[in-house]
């Protein structure tokens, strides 16, 4: 444990909450709703990562109709939540199930059963129609299945939780690591961290403090010598180049390896698999799992080797397992657990969030903050199922035309910066003042900026140059954060780098390699 | 109509080979599915730039060190000379400086100073070895130079002279465009006259002995308004290579097209070669396929010219095949089946860098006895393997220099069976 050092600037709040995921953010905004004063810390940028990782499916329950059903239940409940709280962040695409030729169709029977059993809407359609509705799935599906399932955007959420909370007083502080968690005696009364971008540190004293740290969670328990066991369970994706499907498309069948294909904005992501991996911070993409997800897509959609695949990730669940000892990680429950370590350790002052999936986060932060309360003087109500988030006011639902709707009227207005995701000069201005940073990726996860078919092939010289101008980067700072993105794109490119989308990647390596020299740029 | 060469592609090695097969009577036809990476390029002559992480001052004495397997490997430095010469001498009108014994430094529209062997005279300007005073210009709303960058790079990079750099910014004419390319911008130079109001906002702004650094869209048609700048701002003006389309990079491939149409050559864009019809060991007639079905061409050499994995002439299937789309030629540089693709980090040497055809020294691919696959078969361009083109930068020297050994090897078939015969 830290000892005191009284040359630190520290602050203090009723509630601090560790994580900047959905889970964090979602805690954020509900105490600082009911009036709490908060403040989150965040060892990277928010959403960097489960949130933004994850595959952006809103689950209707479904999927966890048969195995799960408290998972169900709570999936559905939120899912009709965010509809309309977090209207602009769901695309309402729809879900469909299908039964490919490698499914059992008679597992359609149990999930209508289950479906009903835990009230998620589902209803047959005959193939004819979900083939219309869906021309690039396998014809030979032998039943289909609709369910309300949507797109999620998992930053425009954290980022509009984020800032709902500030507005209710909120501090929000990304790229803060914890460092330590201060205890007096049998209370952890809070924690000492560090600036990873201006390396200064600083003590937050807090009533309680919130553990909302997911797959990392473990570590911020050891902290304050509390056992939380959480298995990081790592599931892969890729993202092909184009809206492949229109719908969330499932499997129906067991859960299992690559058996999602659903639409994300411009693109369509196929996942995912699901590995133990001891270390979160150590997943590794093998060529192996690359091969099963590009074979169930083609069982989904045929074709699909020949289909541009432009990135592949990898994200890590939290999985908790509190007792006994489970051999594979998708029997892991998906719904959430909230461990209160007075109870469990004798240490007050200190909860732990986590398990759970993004689907589920403002459930996730409405019972870790009710456990808050106890702590805070009593019970104060739980706000976020009813206020809406900014830009969710009117309810409507994302479309996808939204960035061309806008622009339509005046067609050649201003520059685009990125064409791939039609973001203006101006947005991208206004969104590197707004966040104050300097970072390409920190831009991306904003603005998606670089996320299309070229991956960044355009757009990332063009907003290097930008940073430079408006005089936020000096030139070395201009050329770091360029080649840093380069590295880092590289990372999710490479191992799906085949067909046509090779041939882009080689269009960006005349680019920076042949025309701007960019390995040769000066330090 | 027959032709007596049938040429895959119409990128710089393909026009390069044509062009030299033409001028020396042969009915020649190009077949492409478009434009090749002219229009990319900064259309600058890139022989060699870099070995390994050291910059190359003269390509001709750096070409031995290159590796066996290498393009280069199949000419003498005298060979390579002669098909530089040929090349500026036949793009006359964009009036190529340099040479091989000594690079260039260009900047870069990122400010790094580039080595190049040969530039057109609207880009050699910029050449930056003999130090002096530089400012360059950006055009408001054009997102494709940053001139603030520019100038901070240069002032810090490795120059044998260092030089001083700063930035400005002029604001074109308004019009009904904000979202400008270099290539929109250019045809206003040409239509619009813009060279007017360059000089007028620039006469006041420009010291004496600075020179002018531009982004590359001075004219499509022509570099007349690079001319009529340099001459009234008496003061040398440059232009910088951006993003593509690469305006210069047109302008090159208009010399090179314009010269080879009016000597009579063919060129058909939107089909795709998809194979050949075969006789004891020589091609007999190429396929080609285009919207309405598959034709067959007799030919009597072909030269393939079709490109890297950029242009299509490789591809890599996502089982990790890679192949040779056009006549599946045996491939070199390939990593093995249990090898990984591609390194984990973008700058690391890629295993796949250096995958195409090998060839003899006429430039025909051979399979993996040394043998020519095709008699009358000969590859030029980035179909080579052995190589790695951007991070040498020697892409377009490649294309140039085998593009026309590809040529003079079809044009002295007499020479090659004596060869033959020796061996």
């Amino acid at each position: 444990m830290a000892t005191q050092s009284p040359s630190l600037s520290s602050l203090e709040a009723d509630v601090l909450v560790i994580g900047g995921g959905s889970t964090g953010v979602g805690v954020a905004r509900d105490a600082a709703l009911r009036g709490f004063s908060t403040i989150l810390v965040e060892r990277s940028d928010l959403a960097d990562g489960t949130t933004g990782r994850f595959h952006g499916l809103l689950h209707s329950g479904g999927r966890y109709a048969v195995k799960d059903p408290s998972a169900a239940r709570e999936c559905i409940a939120e899912n009709r939540i965010l509809r309309l709280t977090a209207a602009d962040c769901v695309e309402d695409t729809g879900g469909l199930f299908v039964s490919t030729p490698w499914d059992d169709p008679e597992y359609g029977d149990q999930f209508l059963e289950g479906c009903k059993a835990t009230g998620v809407p589902a209803e047959e359609i005959p193939v004819a129609e979900a083939l219309r509705r869906e021309p690039r799935v396998n014809p030979d599906i032998r039943r289909a299945f609709l369910v309300p399932d949507a797109a999620l955007d998992p930053w425009k959420l954290v980022w509009g939780c984020a800032r709902s909370a500030e507005e209710h007083g909120a501090r929000i502080l990304p790229y803060h690591r914890v460092l330590d968690l201060e205890v007096d005696g049998d209370r952890v009364v809070g924690a000492h961290v560090r600036n990873e971008r201006g390396g200064e540190e600083l003590r937050i004293h807090a009533t309680v403090v919130i553990n909302a740290a997911g797959a990392w969670a473990g570590q911020i328990a050891d902290l304050a010598h509390c056992t939380v066991n959480v298995r990081a369970g790592m599931g892969l994706m890729i993202a092909m180049n184009h809206r492949l499907v229109h719908m969330c498309v499932n499997r129906c069948k067991r859960p299992a390896d690559g058996d999602i294909l659903l639409p994300l904005r411009t693109a369509c992501v196929i996942g995912t698999t699901d590995v133990f991996v001891p270390d979160p911070d150590k997943t590794e993409i093998r060529q192996e799992d690359i091969d099963l997800l590009l074979d169930e897509g083609e069982k989904l959609v045929p074709g699909f080797r020949q289909a541009r695949a432009l990135h592949a990730w990898a994200g890590v669940r939290p999985l908790f397992e509190d007792t006994a000892k489970v051999a594979e990680t998708r029997d892991v429950t998906r719904s959430h657990a909230l461990l209160d370590h007075s109870s469990r350790e004798g240490v007050a002052g200190f909860l732990t969030i986590t398990g759970g999936k993004t689907t589920t986060f403002r459930l996730m932060a409405e019972a870790a903050v009710d456990a808050a309360c106890q702590q805070l003087g009593g019970p104060r109500p739980c706000r976020t199922a009813d206020v809406p988030l900014a830009g969710s006011e009117s309810h409507s639902l994302y479309q996808i035309s939204h960035r061309l709707a806008e622009r339509e009227p005046v067609p050649q207005a201003e520059e685009i910066i990125c064409e791939c995701e039609l973001i203006t000069r101006s947005r991208l201005e206004d969104t590197i003042k707004q966040r104050d940073t300097t970072s390409l990726d920190d831009i991306r996860r904003l603005l998606r900026l670089a996320m299309g078919p070229c991956q960044g092939g355009f757009c990332i010289y063009r907003a290097a140059g930008i940073l430079h101008e408006g005089g936020h980067v000096d030139q070395a700072g201009a050329n770091q954060t360029l080649l840093d993105f380069l590295e880092e794109r590289w990372k999710g490119v490479h191992p799906v780098l085949h067909g046509d989308q090779l041939r882009q990647a080689r269009l960006d390596d005349w680019i920076f390699q042949g025309i701007l020299d960019v390995e040769h740029v000066p330090a | 109509m027959s032709y007596d060469t049938l040429v895959v592609g119409a990128g710089l090695a393909g026009l390069t080979a044509a062009l030299r097969l033409s001028e020396r009577g042969q009915r020649v036809l190009i077949v492409a599915r478009g434009v090749g990476a002219t229009h990319l390029a900064p259309a600058t002559v890139d022989v060699l730039g870099y070995l390994g992480d050291t910059r190359v001052v003269s390509p001709a004495a750096s070409l031995p060190a290159l590796s066996n397997g290498h393009p280069y490997g199949h000419m003498t430095v005298d060979q390579l000379t002669t098909a530089l010469a040929w090349f500026c001498a036949h793009t006359a009108s964009l009036g190529y400086a340099g040479s091989p014994g000594e690079n260039l430094l260009l900047p870069t529209a990122l400010g790094v100073p580039k080595p190049s062997a040969f530039a057109p005279r609207t880009m050699a300007g910029g050449d930056l070895r003999a130090g002096g005073r530089f400012v360059f210009v950006g055009f408001k709303g054009f997102k494709d130079f940053h001139p603030t960058l520019i100038a901070a790079n240069l002032a810090r990079a490795p120059l044998p002279i260092p030089i001083e750099a700063r930035a400005l910014e002029v604001e074109p004419p308004s019009s009904r465009r904000g979202d400008l390319s270099g290539r929109v911008i250019a045809g206003r130079f040409d239509n619009e006259h813009l060279a007017d109001w360059l000089v007028s906002a620039l006469e006041d702004r420009v010291e004496p002995d600075e020179r002018i650094g531009v982004p590359a869209a001075l004219g499509l048609r022509s570099d007349a308004p690079w001319e009529e700048l340099e001459q009234r701002l008496q003061r040398k003006v440059f232009e910088v290579a951006t993003m593509p389309p690469s305006v210069p990079g047109i302008r090159l491939f208009q010399a090179l097209s314009g010269a080879l149409r009016s000597g009579g050559a063919r060129i058909v864009f939107g089909v795709t070669a998809v194979g050949a019809r075969t006789n004891a060991g020589r091609i007999e007639a190429v396929e080609v396929a285009n919207a309405t079905g598959t034709h067959e061409y007799p030919v009597t050499s072909v030269v393939l010219a079709s490109g890297g994995f950029a242009s299509g002439g490789l591809e890599l299937d996502s089982f990790g095949t890679t192949r040779e789309t056009v006549f599946a030629l045996p491939l070199i540089g390939l990593p093995e089946a249990d090898r990984v693709r591609f390194a984990p980090r973008y700058f690391d040497e890629q295993p796949l860098a250096t995958a195409g055809v090998a060839t003899d020294d006429s430039l025909r691919p051979v399979d993996s006895s040394g043998r020519p696959v095709y008699e009358n078969l000969h590859a030029a361009g980035a179909i080579l393997g052995g190589a790695t083109p951007w991070k040498e930068k020697s892409g377009t020297g490649i294309s140039v220099a085998t593009g026309y050994a590809a040529a003079e090897a079809i044009l002295a078939p007499a020479a090659q069976l004596v060869s033959e015969a020796v061996r």
